[in-house]
């Protein structure tokens, strides 16, 4: 077991690695420079010069990338071009908002969705399970952003129960309170769509399992439903899940740029999207390398938990 | 059981988290605290630092210039200089400064802040010149040569060729004055964290969330009466106007277009409209055919429908533009009229140009952009103008980094763009933009203009101190304009501004500048 922890850690390196030269290159290629962005419509020549030679963006490419590179393994990702803040300290900053988003989408996506999956499947073409398969194809075809505006008209405009937008509200010093009342509406915006997956995916594998002879045996012994639909069937039935749900915890990262967008949370996402419009480098390429590597971390997280589940599966 | 004790769990989540919901109805209001939607963050505090709106808003409550705008116009008044002289050949002006007034920080304002203030952009040797980018060095201070302490109240600035707009110049947001204590202290993080002396002190700033200015108590002008401004980061408009009618906003500005008769007919908020020192403009690439020819520039004029567009897309957040040169203000010639909407004429002009069956050409259009305003829209409509006097407009838009870098190409045939010089004086849009000296890739002039006698009466103009000369100079100018025009004038934006009834005293600036400070809160 330690030693395929030991693997897979450094099959890390080449993961990064090759993510850094991947997002090096394509922004680097794009057209359009951060001095010209930065300097806007009224720059004049000598000013948008002056500032790329001050920002090294008049070197050599392959020369670029072995600069920051360098830095980057002593723990430096430099600075911001257009905030001139340290880009190490603003990223990891913002992760923080992000990954509590994700996390809670993510946990309120899989305990949704398996719950409202066991639902449908203990009880099979009942008002329980039409009301999530209407409810799952409601989630799944509806865009994000669509469904962000209504829960904010809803809960915000109207009934004025949730904040709109940000993380804290203006005065407050930051409150548990506060915080989870901000986090409502973007952490169900983040998770409708998954929860939807898992939902259909664990009323699936569910019916599947619960055909199968140890339910039956497990029945026959006596065993009140409740036990023998919990206990032992959606155990079996949760290695698909767990899968699905490794996935969609890299879905809701990605998913998390356009929800942190119309929500103001102050997210990873919302600084990737002005780093990306302003050319910003360093600052694109240090979001990218942090949510690689919280991606790859998590995958390998998934893969350790399948053991969990199935005594059968063993690492060696 | 354990089923039971699970679902009493999640239960309860739900329930603590519609609880929260419930206690947060009504966002708490403080007294004395203002609270305002931005559009974006702002990229830094430092004005010399920045080139974006929402960054000058915030950071120009902090720092201050020589010389500013007055209260409701772009007429230049004394700032922290109470007088000025300038000297007849107009290379040098010499500042008497303010006594008295201090930086945030302690420091004393003096003129060796002035030296330190400007040279820190300019001059590479300067010990602070490597603490910051400084995007507008040489555009806005590339014919200053020296920075003179005289003595302690007085500066003089020495320039390399007389430059009439120059006391404008001094209003721009990168001629602040900072402290230099906190700016050496600082070093690079001043950009985030400004000292100076205007109306409010920085306090903090929660990246992505807020920031957060305190009231300078021994603020020179006058007593401020809010005790904390914060800026909060709103970037999609229906969020930013939620907020606003829940009250968990005081003041937003920059209302799209069309959320403006719903704020309008709102008994909870006041809709302000101010029309800004901004012009919306669609180029024509001057040194290509057919656009060599000025009678298919005029026919362009006519057959665009500009009431349409103010009326349609902008919903009254445009004014007509008939030129550059913002209408009201000194340079201005009021007896030019903008182009009429006639598309027979505009045929007329193109058949007589040997184009009676029109011709197709290509416009590029960013999709956003810094004072952009609905650009894809307004394109769209005037490109079926155009086709209904015959000339075919193929569309592309492109994401604003990537247009900026095409412009630079001059393969442009039509680009759609907009100048915000957040001042009146003409000297700081018709130059850059339309002298040929100013061609791209030297300049901003990406219409590749050139009309020599339009280029003589500019440089006239830049060499007379008198503006009731400078203004005859202009009104040729914009009469050459008219007759030559380099692109289709299309807009001037109109800003808009809504706020609760709480907030008293506001008046939007035409300078697109954010006062809050003379805001007071019922």
């Amino acid at each position: 077991m330690s030693r395929y922890l030991l693997r897979r850690l450094l099959l890390l390196v080449p993961v990064l690695v090759g993510v850094s030269v991947v997002v090096f290159l394509v922004l680097h290629l794009a057209p359009g420079d951060p001095a010209e962005i930065m300097l806007g419509p009224q720059a004049t020549q000598e000013d948008v010069s002056r500032l790329r030679a001050d920002l090294g963006l008049d070197r050599p490419l392959p020369l670029q990338y072995v600069h920051w590179m360098a830095h980057v393994l002593q723990g430096d990702l430099g600075r911001s071009i257009r905030m001139r803040q340290p880009v190490l300290g603003e990223v990891l900053l913002r992760f923080r908002a992000t990954l509590l988003l994700t996390a809670t989408a993510l946990a309120l996506s899989t305990v949704g969705g398996i719950a409202l999956g066991v639902l449908s499947a203990a009880r099979p073409h009942s008002l329980v399970d039409r009301l999530s398969t209407l409810g799952s194809i409601f989630g799944a075809s509806m865009p994000s952003f669509w469904l962000a505006l209504v829960l904010m008209v809803c809960f915000s405009l109207w009934l004025g129960w949730l904040p709109a937008s940000g993380m804290y509200g203006a005065h407050a010093g930051g409150g548990l309170l506060d915080l989870l009342s901000h986090l409502v509406l973007p952490a169900i915006t983040l998770a409708a769509a998954s929860m939807t997956i898992i939902a259909r995916l664990t009323r699936s594998t569910m019916l599947d399992v619960l055909r199968q002879d140890f339910v039956r045996t497990a029945r026959a012994k006596g065993l009140v439903e409740r036990a023998v639909v919990l206990r032992h069937a959606l155990r079996n039935a949760l290695i698909p899940t767990v899968t699905v749900v490794g996935v969609q915890a890299g879905y809701l990262l990605g998913g998390a740029v356009l929800t942190e967008t119309v929500f103001s949370w102050p997210g990873v996402g919302t600084l990737m999207i002005q780093g990306i419009l302003a050319r910003d480098f360093p600052l694109v390429q240090g979001c990218v390398l942090v949510i690689a590597l919280g991606f790859v971390l998590f995958n390998l997280a998934v893969d350790l938990l399948y053991a969990v589940l199935d005594p059968r599966i063993r690492y060696e | 059981m354990r089923l039971g004790r699970r679902w009493s769990c999640v239960t309860l989540a739900i329930l603590i988290l519609l609880a929260t919901g419930v206690l947060t109805v009504a966002p708490a209001q403080q007294a004395s605290t203002l609270v305002v939607g931005l559009v974006a963050e702002p990229v830094a505090l430092d004005p010399a630092q920045v080139t974006d709106l929402n960054s000058n808003r915030v950071g120009r409550r902090v720092v201050e210039t020589l010389v500013a705008f007055a209260d409701e116009t772009t007429q230049i008044v004394p700032g922290l200089a109470e007088s000025w002289t300038i000297s007849k050949d107009g290379l040098s002006y010499t500042f008497k400064l303010r006594k008295g007034i201090s930086f945030h920080d302690g420091t004393p304002f003096n003129a060796a802040a002035v030296k330190f203030s400007i040279e820190r952009q300019i001059n590479p040797e300067h010990p602070a010149n490597k603490l910051g980018k400084y995007p507008f060095a040489a555009y806005f201070f590339g014919n200053v040569k020296a920075v003179e302490v005289m003595d302690d109240s007085t500066v003089r600035f020495i320039l390399k060729e007389p430059r009439a707009s120059f006391l404008a110049i001094l209003t721009a947001g990168a001629a602040s004055i900072v402290s230099p204590t906190a700016a050496m202290k600082l070093g690079q993080d001043y950009a985030a964290s400004p000292v100076g002396t205007g109306p409010f002190k920085f306090a903090t700033w929660d990246h992505g969330q807020r920031v957060v200015l305190d009231k300078n108590p021994g603020y020179w002008r006058f007593p401020v009466k809010v005790d904390h401004v914060i800026f909060r980061p709103i970037t999609e408009d229906q969020a930013r106007l939620t907020e606003l009618l829940t009250g968990a906003l005081d003041l937003i500005v920059g209302t799209p277009p069309d959320f403006v008769d719903q704020l309008e007919n709102n008994p909870k908020v006041t809709l302000q409209r101010q029309v800004g020192a901004h012009v919306w403009y669609l180029g024509f690439n001057n040194a290509k055919k057919p656009f060599d020819d000025k009678r298919v520039r005029q026919a362009l004029n006519y057959a665009v429908n500009k009431d349409a567009i103010v009326r349609d897309v902008l919903k009254g957040t445009g004014a007509v533009s008939k030129g550059p040169v913002l209408p009201g203000t000194w340079g201005d010639d009021a007896g030019l009229k903008a182009f009429p909407y006639d598309p027979a004429r505009a045929r007329k002009l193109l058949a007589e140009a040997g184009l009676p069956n029109g011709f197709s050409t290509t416009l590029w259009v960013p999709e956003s952009g810094s004072g952009m305003q609905s650009p894809v829209a307004m394109s769209t409509i005037i490109q079926s103008n155009l086709k209904a006097v015959g000339v075919t407009v193929n569309l592309q838009t492109m994401e604003w980094g990537t247009y900026l870098a095409k412009l630079r190409t001059k393969e442009q045939e039509m680009f759609a763009l907009s100048w915000m010089a957040g001042s009146e004086d003409p000297d700081l849009v018709l130059y850059p933009l339309l002298h040929s000296s100013q061609w791209t890739p030297v300049g901003p002039n990406r219409a590749m203009y050139k009309n020599p006698r339009f280029d003589d009466v500019l440089t006239q103009a830049r060499l007379t101190t008198d503006q009731a000369k400078r203004a005859e100079l202009y009104r040729e100018a914009q009469r050459l304009l008219q007759d030559d025009p380099p692109w289709i004038f299309i807009d001037h934006e109109v800003q808009t501004a809504a706020y609760a009834k709480r907030v008293q005293g506001f008046k939007l600036h035409p300078s697109f500048d954010l006062r809050v400070e003379t805001i007071s809160l019922k």
